[in-house]
């Protein structure tokens, strides 16, 4: 079966070449389908990809990014936008997991080959629509965790601790959650209060200030993402606890370099978006040249950033 | 005086009007208050089928408020309302045309741009057996409901919004009358209508009447109650004065009972024509937009005159007053100002040449009706009322004051909303707005529309005073006898063209009508 | 047409309210010392100085632009940009004040203008473009509220700018008697606005502009230059609020105020303004503006869940609407 999908494949590459104008289209063909570039971390994801595309000059990058994190629609018409454009492969990091499912298996019966990454495609709706696809990207959860732990090594067993979450239905959203709540049990915290702030500076720094009078006795902060963790850092200072309550973010983007480096941010977590495009997309063109697919969830690099 | 008119018209008392066996609708005794205010302090009168019975009274009366408790927009208070000797107490519009009882608005309920033909049938409309709209039963339907009323000459395709403001009446009438209906209420029909229009409503009306449908007509112009109503019914303040026969009063008498006062003789008071000075404005072939004519219209209005100009609606008669004031631009032509040519681009160049503008629809145009009638009074005047930007509460009421006393205006205080005023004092307040500038040229737009009897008088004295002041006045009007009355001189309009110009000395009803109906007869044959 | 009209758009050169005045605004004032009273007993934490201190905070911005918001809502317009204006103001003020070479001061300057004249020009824009083809502000501001946002992000390379001077910083979290600074600007240009709208010929013929264009322009206003007044005011308070945003958070990011213009359209709507324009009034706006903060505030003291919470938020504004329709009933006639 894989074997007909990759003939397939070549066949409609075949077509395109020899349908084709110049030379240049003999380069594989590799569609990027993205979130919002609005976000730092996709913009610099993007950026990742196309200096990734100069350097291996073997092929051609078509990038696509959303107006927003939800914008279902967006992505969709954009996976059929490539279909329609007969792209070899199609590398996407889907704005929902369930939703995104239909659309790319009428790519991959286009014969195109898939590439999930950043956030993985709900098994149970792969299973459904029958099917298989790899995922190639970092361990959300397993970065939380990493996070929480260092809170909980940093406070102790019995620390009083509340999580900011990102935005509700967000596949990332839950499972940094998840990540936090394994490092909560593990560490033997204990979870005051839980809620989103939707993944903004301003909305976060609202919602810590009015944790932190709903309970004073707050000693640790889990912000899912770093925009999250500057309005908590920020909120800590208003309060004038900045320093007594430790705070851990996720993503590491520039604001917080400052915040580490004098511990007013406790650590955060890095998973390399920079390369995380780039490598999907290697592991795309290896498809294309004939590798066979990869299998379950191949995982990305991430890593503990702490100030020191 | 009451009793005595009882007494003239015996088979009419409204005491025992419930016992008679004739009577389609009863009402007796209602009352109703808005808040504190009561709107209606006893009403009571009897409608029979086939007659058509005029419902009179100034603003305020509680004729508005009667209607829509018949119509079911809200419930009386107390008191008893039987219709055919059953209770009758409609739910809401919906029951009360259920009921047979149809209202054909002073406000036109049409939707502007859905076709003639949808409007009629909106309620109910017709459709196949596909659930589809059934457009050619539709239009069926609505030609012979128009036909009915002698409407042939519309399509029932056309939208709404290309008809003329009397045909919409029309249409509205065809509209209430194309279901069964056994009452019809006509509020002020004949408002925007021209006295050949009326006519042609008249005939309507005595149709349906000859099927047996009572209709109540309600109307500020006893010349037509008493042209075709058979039985009167008087509301002041909300109290029903009396019930009479038509052939029993006169207009005097109605008059009387409306205002509880004499007015006739304030109402034809006598004009001095000799202060009538230099030119204040002259239009020199101006040419409106709407005008296919390239000559324009040309005329002179002096100082201490009051200019009327008389036509049918769509003349172009109020296409030049907007022009005037700047408001459109003229195709060709110009104007000048004391002899001057004077380009005015919009209305502050010509409030700033001294002209002023009361125009024909009060209430969107001319007032701010939430606001108070202090505010409304300075709106044109805030430089007057203000010091570097900021108000000057005091000044601004004593304004509104000293101007509210001059006019005669009734109103509670100076800041109370000018949607508080009734009709004629809504219009003193609009008079006011402009009177704070001190204009040198007014023009005015029907400035009688919507204003009852005893107002009407009030606001002819204060024009004849501006006038005897040295202002030039120009007055738009369709009401022939409010023309010949105010005015020294009238010039007639018939399709953006000057067809005549009659002195005070040959002024009358048949000669203006000749004049506005000249071009129209000499294209057409009817 | 009801009386209570009158007394926020009829009289306002009358000295003081009147009963009626009172009567009005009270309706939502009471709906606040509800809220009030109820989160007091249901969380000690709610009636203390600090949590107090936080609710000015946390309305500050909310407050800001609901005030310019006032503006365009009493002429019958909507402004759906200022979030994304806010965004484009705070990002173009960041680059401002992270200009090399400049002394904290200077660039503090600096970045205050840059955020305004930001402002400003947006809200000229929406004015001029809506006023000029008689367009509706609905659609104009939703284009300039992706024109904004675009440009925040075009400029800003959809990065956060960071690292502001100290002064600024401290500037965000000053409080004076309890009060914080921030707030007490909210509150000045509330006042201000409170001013302009009730004594002054310009608030005057704001008010009739909603009420009657008609009315005002056969009067020698001119409509034009009133519409984009009133368009240019709520995209200055964009920018005095981008520069709030930038003191307390430190951060100009290009896609802050996402959704700020529904708060703040809100706060204005619960304060009584009519959305067709010609009624309203700031007191009412800085009621509203509470009413949101209280409650953000107090349903988080409570736990309740964040979908609660927005369910509550959402019931309450409908509460205060169909509120508003009885009251403007009750005061009629």
């Amino acid at each position: 079966m894989k074997f007909t999908k990759f003939v397939t494949a070549a066949a409609v590459s075949l077509m395109m070449a020899a349908g084709g104008a110049s030379a240049d289209e003999k380069k594989p063909v590799v569609g990027l389908v993205m979130k919002s570039l609005a976000n730092e971390f996709f913009k610099d994801m993007l950026e990742g990809a196309k200096e990734h595309e100069a350097k291996r000059g073997d092929y051609v990058l078509k990038a696509v990014g959303m107006k927003n994190e939800s914008d279902i629609e967006s992505q969709i018409n954009a996976v059929e936008n490539f279909i329609t454009q007969g792209v070899d492969a199609i590398v996407i990091a889907p704005a929902d997991s369930r939703a995104m499912v239909p659309p790319l298996k009428r790519a991959m019966e286009a014969g195109i080959t898939v590439i999930n990454f950043d956030v993985s495609l709900d098994p149970k709706a792969k299973e459904q629509n029958g099917v298989e696809l790899a995922f190639v990207g970092p361990d959300n959860r397993g970065g939380a965790k990493l996070a929480g732990e260092a809170l909980a090594a940093k406070l102790g067993k019995g620390a009083k601790v509340v999580i900011l979450e990102g935005n509700p239905g967000a596949d990332n959203a839950l499972q940094r959650k998840l990540g936090f709540e394994d490092a909560i049990k593990e560490g033997g915290l204990e979870l005051l209060d839980s809620r989103t702030a939707h993944w903004e500076t301003e909305e976060a720094n609202t919602v810590a200030t009015n944790m932190l009078t709903a309970h004073p006795d707050i000693q640790g902060i889990m912000a899912a993402n770093d925009s999250m963790a500057i309005g908590v850092v920020k909120a800590l200072e208003s309060a004038g606890k900045a320093g007594e309550i430790q705070v851990v973010g996720f993503d590491n983007i520039p604001a917080v370099g400052p915040m580490l480096k004098d511990g007013r941010l406790l650590a955060t977590v890095d998973q390399f978006g920079r390369d995380m495009a780039a490598n999907a997309i290697d592991q795309a063109l290896e498809v294309v040249k004939g590798a066979p697919e990869p299998q379950g969830w191949v995982k990305t690099p991430i890593e503990l950033v702490t100030g020191n | 005086m009451d009793s005595s008119a009882v007494k003239i018209a015996p088979q009419s008392p409204v005491e025992n009007a419930s016992s008679q066996v004739s009577s389609l609708l009863v009402v007796k005794d209602i009352r109703k208050s808005f808040g504190g205010v009561k709107a209606l302090r006893g009403v009571t009168f009897d409608l029979r089928p086939g007659e058509v019975h005029a419902l009179v009274g100034e603003n305020g009366a509680g004729k508005s408020t009667l209607i829509k408790i018949l119509s079911g927009s809200f419930p009386a208070d107390s008191g008893e309302i039987r219709l055919e000797n059953a209770a009758y107490a409609p739910a809401g519009p919906r029951d009360a045309k259920a009921k047979g009882l149809q209202v054909v608005h002073q406000e036109f309920n049409l939707l502007p741009h859905l076709s003639v033909a949808e409007n009629i049938s909106f309620e109910a409309l017709p459709r196949n057996r596909f659930g589809f709209l059934d457009k050619t039963r539709m239009n069926a339907r609505a030609r012979q409901a128009l036909d009915a009323i002698g409407l042939s000459d519309v399509d029932v395709k056309s939208p709404v919004k290309d008809l003329g403001i009397a045909h919409r009446q029309l249409v509205e009438i065809a509209r209430a009358l194309q279901s069964e209906s056994r009452i019809l209420i006509l509020d002020e029909p004949t408002a925007t209508l021209t006295d050949r229009e009326t006519e042609r409503l008249f005939d309507i009306v005595r149709s349906i009447q000859a099927k047996g449908v009572a209709v109540v007509f309600v109307s500020h112009h006893l010349n037509e109650v008493f042209e075709i109503c058979d039985r009167v019914t008087v509301l002041r303040s909300g109290e029903t004065i009396i019930t009479e026969d038509i052939a029993d009063t006169s207009p005097d008498r109605v008059v009387a009972h409306m205002v509880g006062r004499r007015l006739a003789a304030e109402m034809a008071q006598k004009v001095d024509h000799d202060h009538i000075g230099d030119s204040a404005l002259r239009l020199d072939c101006l040419q409106v937009p709407q005008s296919p004519h390239s000559d324009g219209v040309s005329f002179d209005l002096h100082y201490g005159e009051i200019l009327g100009i008389a036509g049918l609606v769509g003349a172009g008669r109020t296409e030049i007053l907007r022009t005037i004031f700047g408001l459109q631009k003229p195709v060709s032509g110009q104007m000048l100002r004391e002899g001057a040519v004077t380009e005015i681009t919009g209305p502050d160049k010509a409030i700033s040449a001294g002209i002023g503008f009361v125009t024909e629809d009060r209430k969107d145009e001319g007032l701010i009706l939430d606001m108070s009638i202090a505010a409304n009074s300075s709106l044109a005047a805030l430089d007057q009322v203000s010091s570097n930007g900021f108000l000057l509460g005091g000044r601004e009421r004593n304004l509104a004051e000293e101007l509210g006393a001059g006019l005669n205006l009734k109103c509670g205080t100076v800041k109370d909303a000018a949607s508080s005023l009734s009709g004629g004092n809504q219009q003193k307040v609009v008079l006011a707005k402009w009177l704070a500038r001190q204009p040198k040229v007014l023009l005015l737009d029907e400035p009688t529309r919507g204003v009852d009897v005893g107002a009407k008088a009030e606001i002819y004295a204060i024009l004849r005073e501006q006038a005897a002041k040295g202002v030039a006045l120009l007055v738009v009007s369709s009401e022939l006898p409010e023309l010949i009355t105010l005015c020294d001189r009238i010039l007639v309009l018939a399709d953006h063209k000057i067809q005549g110009e009659l002195h005070h000395t040959e002024f009358s009803e048949e000669k203006i009508l000749r004049l506005a109906y000249r071009r129209e007869e000499e294209g057409t044959e009817e | 047409m009801t009386a209570a009209v009158t007394d926020t758009a009829g009289k306002p050169g009358s000295k003081g309210f009147s009963i009626r005045a009172i009567m009005r605004e009270a309706g939502i004032g009471l709906a606040l010392i509800g809220l009030i009273i109820v989160f007091s007993l249901a969380s000690e934490h709610f009636l203390t100085a600090n949590n107090i201190t936080n609710i000015l905070t946390q309305i500050t911005i909310n407050l800001i632009l609901a005030v310019g918001m006032t503006f365009v809502i009493l002429i019958g317009g909507i402004d759906l940009s200022v979030g994304s204006v806010l965004a484009l103001a705070a990002v173009v003020a960041g680059k401002a004040i992270s200009m090399p070479g400049l002394g904290p001061a200077e660039a503090i300057a600096l970045a205050v203008l840059a955020a305004m004249v930001a402002g400003t020009l947006c809200g000229i824009l929406n004015g001029v473009v809506s006023a000029w083809w008689g367009l509706p502000s609905f659609i104009i501001t939703l284009g300039m509220l992706n024109i904004a946002r675009g440009a925040a992000l075009q400029i800003s390379d959809a990065r956060t700018i960071y690292s502001f001077p100290v002064e600024f910083n401290n500037f965000g979290s000053l409080t004076v008697w309890g009060l914080p600074v921030v707030f007490l600007v909210a509150l000045g240009l509330a006042l201000v606005a409170w001013l302009v709208l009730s004594r002054t010929v310009f608030g005057r013929l704001i008010y009739g502009l909603g009420n009657s264009e008609e009315a005002v322009r056969l009067a020698g206003h001119s409509v034009f230059w009133l519409k984009v007044a009133a368009f240019t005011i709520c995209g200055f308070t964009a920018g005095i609020a981008a520069i709030i945003y930038m003191a307390r958070l430190n951060i100009a990011s290009p896609i802050a105020g996402s959704g700020f213009e529904l708060n703040a359209i809100a706060a204005v709507i619960i304060g009584g303004t009519s959305l067709s324009g010609g009624r309203g009034s700031v007191l009412g706006t800085l009621l509203g503006a509470f009413i949101i903060g209280v409650l953000a505030n107090g349903l988080i003291l409570l736990g309740l869940s964040d979908f609660m919470r927005q369910m509550i938020t959402g019931v309450v504004i409908i509460v205060a609407v169909i509120l508003d329709h009885y009251r403007a009933k009750l005061t009629k006639g």
